[in-house]
């Protein structure tokens, strides 16, 4: 098992609020970038396509790799940060 | 199927099934087999008709959009059903979907696309997203044409593994050697190869993976028997068992599938095709080989601490370091020909003629559990002790009630011992006592 980010571990500590979406694990600049201009501005609207996308782990690392072009690693820091969130608060 | 077959001649049952696999509404079941024969005409031949009727009810949507769609002549564009039915499609194919809105409808059908070409192909998920996503419609093409088992299809499809290998052996070679090519990226998900040296020796089947493409996959390879696929994978098993770890196992395995080592070996191995899956008989099996390959190939030298070694070089660099992983876990253990490492256990004291050496103690007793026992020893028991305390009790209670009379008692006895003595504290001592019996 992979050993967890920094941003992992301060993201799934509390709720997400309003936090925008590079606060996510695996979502740098770049890639928050291209996801705000797809309209997920904020994580919260990640986190609903990823319930929408019933946390399917499969579904959502391709839906993440079409949106913003995230590479391998980047979708699984991302899909373990959500889920690790949606355990602990949802 | 075989493409000479005429649906007449085809018995009602197996128009049926022909119907249902492919996603077609079956008609009453009272029905003529004409009616059977017609649909399967219309459906399922479609593509050797270039133009047909479209007058009967049980027509599917799908098959009107086949129709209309020139890229997909069999398989439904995922682009061109509704919600609905794109759900439905995926039901069909064992995956509960989500709802599919706006964001998650270009996920759907992606996943649609992909589960419809394993469908026909046996292509393997996974690590061959990336040759799907880059030609997904000519290879869906080609992969239609070979539904219909025709020749020229297959070579030219990449992956093309179900139904044709079965029946046409001399496409093996072909078969083999292109998976060969492209085998390599799929072994590089572990469980994967794992799983075919188990085909030819027995009905094991892949593991409930995500991949129930995979699954159909090896219900068609376990039908070839003497395939030179399945000797090639069949010599990896002795590897395999041999080894500890079983990580190591899967990426051994899988790099020595797609080493191109089969034509070189199938003819060592051609021999143990045929056998019972014994360990014994593996044993030799490797033995044997190592010969062999010694001969042949430098490189392919079973020797067991270098069983990664000679796999094929684009998988080399991930052996690495689980090969050195193993040599961590086992420091002191040499290498053997058969790579069984054995440890000697302890021997059993007492039995077979061994006789007890050392004297061990009876069961083994923790150092608080004697401490305890010592304690115990020398306590009094608790029954006793609480005896002793009631008729304390007791005692202390006569004396309470019958006081004055003891103390008078005492007292008597006390001046007859005193007489000679003190007399005046003895007098202090009588009143006092008669101030304590008046207050009584």
């Amino acid at each position: 098992m992979s050993s967890t980010s920094q941003k992992h571990k301060d993201f799934v500590a509390e709720p997400m609020g309003e936090k925008t979406v590079m606060a996510l694990a695996g979502i740098g600049e770049v890639l928050g970038k291209r996801l705000e201009e797809k309209g997920f501005d904020k994580a919260y609207v990640v986190l609903g396509q990823f319930l929408v996308l019933k946390k399917d782990e499969e579904l959502f690392r391709d839906w993440l790799k079409d949106t913003c072009g995230a590479n391998v690693k980047q979708q699984g820091d991302c899909y373990g940060c959500l889920k690790e969130w949606c355990d602990a608060f949802l | 199927m075989p493409f000479e077959e005429d649906p007449a001649y085809l018995s009602k049952s197996r128009l049926k099934s022909d119907l249902v696999a492919h996603n077609v509404a079956l008609p009453p079941a009272a029905s003529k087999k004409e009616i059977y024969v017609e649909l399967h005409l219309k459906h399922i031949d479609q593509r050797n008709a270039a133009d047909f009727s479209s007058d009967e009810e049980d027509l599917v949507p799908d098959v009107a959009d086949r129709e209309e769609d020139p890229d997909h002549t069999e398989i439904p564009d995922p682009r061109t059903l509704t919600d609905d039915e794109l759900k439905a499609a995926l039901l069909h194919h064992g995956v509960k979907a989500g709802p599919i809105v706006g964001t998650t409808r270009a996920v759907y059908e992606k996943k649609l696309k992909k589960l419809l070409q394993p469908d026909e192909s046996g292509k393997v998920n996974g690590a061959e997203k990336a040759v799907v996503y880059s030609d997904s419609e000519e290879e869906e093409e080609e992969e239609v044409e070979e539904e219909e088992q025709k020749a020229d299809g297959e070579e030219e499809v990449e992956e093309s593994v179900c139904t044709e290998s079965e029946k046409q052996t001399a496409e093996q070679t072909d078969l083999a050697k292109q998976e060969s090519s492209q085998a390599k990226l799929p072994y590089q998900n572990g469980s994967f190869p794992y799983l075919q040296c188990f085909m030819p020796s027995s009905r094991l089947h892949a593991r409930p993976t995500s991949n129930r493409e995979s699954k159909s996959k090896w219900n068609s390879r376990n039908a070839v028997k003497s395939s030179e696929r399945s000797r090639s994978r069949c010599k990896e098993i002795p590897v395999g068992i041999s080894r500890a770890s079983s990580v190591d196992q899967h990426s051994g395995l899988g790099s020595g599938v797609p080493s191109g080592s089969q034509s070189v070996m199938s003819n060592g191995c051609s021999s143990f095709s045929s056998q019972a899956f014994s360990i014994t008989q593996m044993v030799k099996e490797m033995e044997s080989r190592s010969l062999i390959s010694s001969s042949t190939d430098a490189d392919r030298e079973l020797n067991v601490s270098n069983v990664q070694e000679h796999r094929s070089q684009p998988i080399r660099p991930p052996q690495e370091p689980m090969k050195d992983i193993i040599k961590e876990i086992f420091p002191e253990t040499g290498t053997t020909p058969t790579g069984i490492h054995a440890t000697r256990r302890r021997p059993i004291k007492g039995a077979a003629q061994r006789p007890v050496q050392y004297g061990y103690p009876a069961t083994p007793v923790s150092p608080a559990t004697l401490e305890r026992r010592e304690m115990e020893r020398r306590r009094v028991p608790i029954r006793i002790q609480i005896l002793v305390f009631l008729i304390m009790a007791c005692i202390l209670y006569f004396i309470y009630v019958n006081l004055e009379d003891i103390c008078v008692v005492l007292l008597d006895s006390l001046n007859q011992g005193f007489d000679s003595e003190d007399g005046y504290s003895l007098q202090a001592e009588t009143e006092d006592t008669q101030v304590v019996s008046g207050q009584d």
